[in-house]
C-alpha cells in the first residue's frame, strides 16, 4: 500500500488529461539552453506558474485556473542546466539516447524515419518541453506571453527553439494542439474520426474519482477492479513488482517525477477516408462497422464493440441509450440509474466472453493497447488474470492538433500529439509500440501490426483480420493492403520533475552525494 | 533423457580447443572468428547439411557462477567447441552427410580442436564427433521430427495458402474454385523438391 499521494508535489499533467477537465486548447514548445545558470534562474521565476495536480472539480471551471503550465526535460537538457554527472548517470539508457535513435524499436521507418521529421528535432538541441493548456484560446496566448517574457528576460540563456511545420508548410515556434470542435463545441474526436480518450489507467492516490476504476484499474484474482501501483507512473512509489523504480539520485530528484513520451504523429485522412471507403464496399456492415472493427470502438459515441459487435447491436444500444436519456430528463431516477450503468460500460469490460474476437477484433487497437487480462489464456497462470498487462499500461495526455483548414488530405497538417508517461519509457511505451502495435506474436496474429499506427506498407499481407465467431458460418474478414495511415513527424523523451526537483534544479543543489 | 524424440535427432557435442595460439591469435579466438565469418540463412553451410533443422556452433569459455567468491567453484580447463544440431533421422548418416557437404567448413571450424589432426575421413569425423557428444534431449521446438524437405514443403504451402486467402476474398464461388485449382496445381503439393522453401531461407516472395 503506498501513501497518500502530496498532489501539490506533483506535476498536474501527471494526474490530469487537461482535456477532460475543459481545457480544449493547447500550446507546446520547445527551449534551448545556453547557459546554466541563466536556464536555471528562468526555471525559478517559471516555478510559481506551473499547475501542479491538486484536486479540481471534474465540472464545471469553478476553482480551476483558466490556463496551466508544465515543464519536463530531455536528457541534453538535464545535462545542459548543469546537473552533476553522478545524477545523469542514473538515468535510464533510453532517456539518455532519446527517441531518434530508438527508431528502430518504434518502427519509426520509411516516411517516419527522423530525418523526415520537423526542423525543431533536427540535431539534439531541444532540451525542455513546456505545455500551456487553456479553457479557450485567448488563455493559452495570454499564459504563452507570460512565459515568453520570461524567456525574454534570461539574458539569452534561454531560446525557444522552433521549427513546427505549420498548415501551410511554414515553420512555427510552437505546436498549437486542439480539440476538435463540431458546431461550435469541442468534442473528443480526433481527425479520422473516431471518438478517442476514453481508456486511461486508474492508480493509487491519483485524485481521480473513484468512480472512474472499473475497466481503468487492473484485474485482481477475484475478478475486481483495482487501483494500478503508484510506481507504475510516478516515480519514488512501489510498483505493480512492489519494488520503487530504477530513478537517478539523490531521491529527491526523482520521486514524484515520471517520465513522458512526446510524439507528433500525423494522421493520413485522406488516405485513411479511400482505404476504408473501397473496403467497405466488401465488407458485410456499415462504413461505421468496419471503421469500428479496426480501432474496438464505434466512432460516433467510443461504444466498445464488447458492448454492440454489428450494426444491429449498435443500433438496439443506441435506442435504448435515447430511451433511458429521454426518460432520465423527465426526472426518472430509476432510468437515470440504468443509464448511468449502461455508459459504466463504455469502460467496464474485458474481452473474456470474447476469446476469439469476433466481437473485438483480437488485432483491434484498444485491444492491442490494454489487453485487459486476455493475455491469461489458461485460467490462473498468472498470480492475477492481468499481470501481464499491469506493468505495460500507459498514461495517454495527448491531443490533436491541426485539421482547422478545410477538407483534410494527407498533405494537410492534422494528427494527435501523443504524449503518454510512465515510469519506465521502455517496459511500457516502447514495449507496446514494439510488441503490440507493430508486432503480434503475444496475440497468436503472425507478424500483423495495428490498422491504425502500425508501420504498414500497402502490402497484400500488411493485413487486420476481423474474426468471425467459430461457432457461425461468417468467414473471417481480411483488411488487406494497409497503407500507412500515421507518420511520425517528431518527438522525444522526457523527464516530468516534481515541484521539489524543479525547485532544486533552479537553485543548482541537486547533490547525488 | 535420450538425444531422440520420433524421427527427430538432437545432437549436442562438446568439443575441447587446443591451449596454445597463432600469432596473437589463441586457437579459441580464431575458431570464433571463423564461426562468426560464416554466410548465413540460405548461404550457411548448414543449409547444404541434408536434414537439418536447427544448427548452432559457439565456444564456450568458461562456467559461470552467480554464488559469491567464498564458494568453491569449477572452472573449465579448456575452450570448448560447442555444436548443436537437430535434424531428421539417425547420427551417422547425418554426419557423414555433414563431413561430404560441408567438408571445408567442418576443418576450418574444427582445426584447433584437440585431436581434430587425426581425422581423415567419414568414419573418422564420425567416430571423433560421437567421442564429444553429450545426451541431452534439447530438441528445438519449432520443428516436427518430418523430412525436412516435407516441412519446407508444408511451411511453404501455408504461406502460400494464407496469402491466396488474402488475395480472393469475396470472389464469386466458381472463381474461388476456379482460383483454386490453379493454386493446387501451382503448388505441386506432391513435388518436394521444388515449389518450396530451400534450405535456410526465412523470407518468401509473395506469390499475389
Ligand atoms: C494517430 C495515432 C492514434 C490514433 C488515431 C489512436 C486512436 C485511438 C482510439 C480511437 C482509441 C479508443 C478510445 C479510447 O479508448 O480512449 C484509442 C485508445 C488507446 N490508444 Fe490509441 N491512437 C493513436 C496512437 C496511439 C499510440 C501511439 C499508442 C501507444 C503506443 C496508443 C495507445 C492507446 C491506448 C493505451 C488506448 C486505450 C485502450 C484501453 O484502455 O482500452 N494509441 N486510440
Amino acid at each position: 500500500m503506498n501513501r497518500p499521494l502530496d498532489l501539490y508535489d506533483i506535476q498536474g499533467n501527471i494526474c490530469k488529461g487537461y482535456g477532460r477537465f475543459g481545457f480544449p486548447k493547447a500550446r507546446y514548445f520547445f527551449l534551448e539552453f545556453h547557459d546554466s545558470g541563466f536556464a536555471r534562474e528562468f526555471i525559478g521565476k517559471l516555478l510559481p506558474l506551473i499547475t501542479t495536480a491538486e484536486t479540481w472539480p471534474a465540472e464545471g471551471l469553478a476553482g480551476k485556473p483558466r490556463s496551466t503550465t508544465n515543464i519536463a526535460f530531455t536528457y541534453e537538457g538535464l545535462k545542459a542546466l548543469g546537473l552533476p554527472q553522478r545524477s545523469l548517470d542514473g538515468f535510464p539508457q533510453e532517456f539518455k539516447m532519446g527517441m531518434k535513435p530508438r527508431a528502430a524499436i518504434l518502427g519509426d521507418d520509411g516516411p517516419s524515419a527522423p530525418e523526415h521529421w520537423d526542423p525543431v528535432w533536427q540535431g539534439d538541441r531541444v532540451h525542455a518541453w513546456v505545455s500551456v493548456n487553456g479553457q479557450a484560446k485567448e488563455f493559452v496566448e495570454q499564459r504563452f506571453s507570460e512565459v515568453e517574457s520570461l524567456i525574454n528576460q534570461s539574458h539569452g540563456g534561454v531560446s525557444i527553439r522552433p521549427g513546427h511545420r505549420g498548415p501551410d508548410g511554414n515553420l512555427l515556434a510552437w505546436q498549437d494542439a486542439s480539440a476538435v470542435y463540431e458546431n461550435g463545441k469541442p468534442t473528443p474526436k480526433e481527425h479520422f474520426g473516431y471518438t478517442d480518450g476514453i481508456g486511461n489507467p486508474y492508480f493509487e492516490g491519483c485524485g481521480n474519482n473513484p468512480q472512474r476504476l472499473a475497466g481503468r484499474g487492473k484485474l485482481t484474482k477475484e475478478g475486481k477492479w483495482a487501483p494500478l501501483a503508484t510506481g507504475e507512473f510516478i516515480l519514488g512509489h512501489v510498483d505493480e513488482a512492489k519494488e520503487y523504480p530504477l530513478a537517478p539520485e539523490p531521491h529527491l530528484l526523482a520521486r514524484n517525477g515520471t517520465y513522458m513520451v512526446y510524439r507528433k504523429l500525423h494522421e493520413n485522412v485522406q488516405s485513411f477516408n479511400d482505404y476504408i471507403d473501397n473496403l467497405a464496399r466488401d465488407f458485410d456492415g456499415s462504413r461505421d462497422m468496419l471503421m469500428a472493427k479496426l480501432s474496438g470502438r464505434w466512432p460516433d459515441n467510443g461504444a466498445p464493440l464488447t458492448l454492440a459487435a454489428n450494426d444491429a447491436e449498435k443500433a438496439e444500444l443506441d435506442a435504448r441509450m435515447g430511451q433511458l436519456k429521454a426518460k432520465a430528463d423527465d426526472g426518472d431516477a430509476c432510468a437515470a440509474g440504468q443509464l448511468q450503468a449502461l455508459q459504466a460500460r463504455w469502460i467496464d469490460f474485458t474481452y473474456e466472453q470474447d476469446k476469439d474476437g469476433a466481437r473485438c477484433p483480437v488485432g483491434a487497437h484498444i485491444r492491442r493497447a490494454n489487453t485487459r487480462a486476455s493475455l491469461e489464456t489458461t485460467k490462473e497462470a498468472f498470480n492475477s488474470p492481468s499481470a501481464l498487462d499491469d506493468r505495460r499500461r500507459l498514461l495517454r495526455r495527448g491531443l490533436p492538433y491541426g485539421g482547422e483548414h478545410g477538407a483534410a488530405t494527407d498533405e494537410s497538417e492534422q494528427g494527435i500529439i501523443f504524449m503518454c508517461l510512465g515510469a519506465s519509457l521502455e517496459r511500457q511505451f516502447e514495449f507496446v509500440q514494439q510488441q503490440w502495435m507493430n508486432y503480434s506474436n503475444d496475440f497468436k496474429l503472425g507478424n500483423d501490426r495495428d490498422a491504425l499506427i502500425g508501420a504498414n506498407n500497402g502490402q497484400l499481407t500488411d493485413k487486420h483480420i476481423v474474426q468471425a465467431d467459430p461457432q457461425g458460418d461468417k468467414a473471417p474478414f481480411f483488411c488487406t493492403h494497409l497503407p500507412r495511415l500515421v507518420e511520425t513527424r517528431g518527438g522525444d523523451y522526457f523527464f516530468i520533475p516534481s515541484i521539489t526537483a524543479l525547485d532544486m534544479m533552479a537553485q543548482g543543489i541537486v547533490d547525488p552525494t | 533423457m535420450s538425444n531422440r524424440s520420433g524421427k527427430a535427432y538432437a545432437l549436442t557435442t562438446l568439443c575441447p580447443i587446443r591451449n596454445g595460439h597463432e600469432g596473437n591469435m589463441s586457437f579459441d579466438k580464431i575458431t570464433r572468428h571463423r564461426i562468426q565469418l560464416l554466410e548465413e540463412d540460405s548461404g550457411s553451410p548448414f543449409a547444404r547439411i541434408p536434414n537439418t533443422y536447427f544448427a548452432r556452433l559457439f565456444i564456450l569459455n568458461d562456467v559461470f557462477f552467480e554464488q559469491g567468491n567464498d564458494v568453491h567453484h569449477d572452472h573449465l580447463k579448456s575452450k570448448y567447441l560447442v555444436f548443436t544440431s537437430n535434424f531428421h533421422g539417425d547420427l551417422k548418416p547425418y554426419l557423414k552427410g555433414m563431413w561430404d557437404n560441408a567438408n571445408d567448413t567442418v576443418r576450418s571450424i574444427w582445426e584447433h580442436a584437440v585431436a581434430f589432426d587425426k581425422v581423415r575421413n567419414s568414419d573418422d569425423f564420425i567416430a571423433y564427433i560421437r567421442k564429444c557428444q553429450l545426451t541431452t534431449s534439447l530438441f528445438f521446438n519449432g520443428s516436427t521430427d518430418d523430412e525436412l524437405r516435407f516441412q519446407l514443403k508444408s511451411l511453404y504451402i501455408k504461406q502460400a495458402f494464407s496469402e491466396f486467402v488474402l488475395a480472393h476474398q469475396n470472389k464469386s464461388t466458381s472463381e474461388l474454385r476456379t482460383a483454386f485449382n490453379e493454386f493446387m496445381q501451382q503448388m505441386q503439393s506432391d513435388n518436394l523438391n521444388d515449389v518450396s522453401w530451400i534450405p535456410g531461407q526465412t523470407r518468401l516472395s509473395h506469390l499475389y
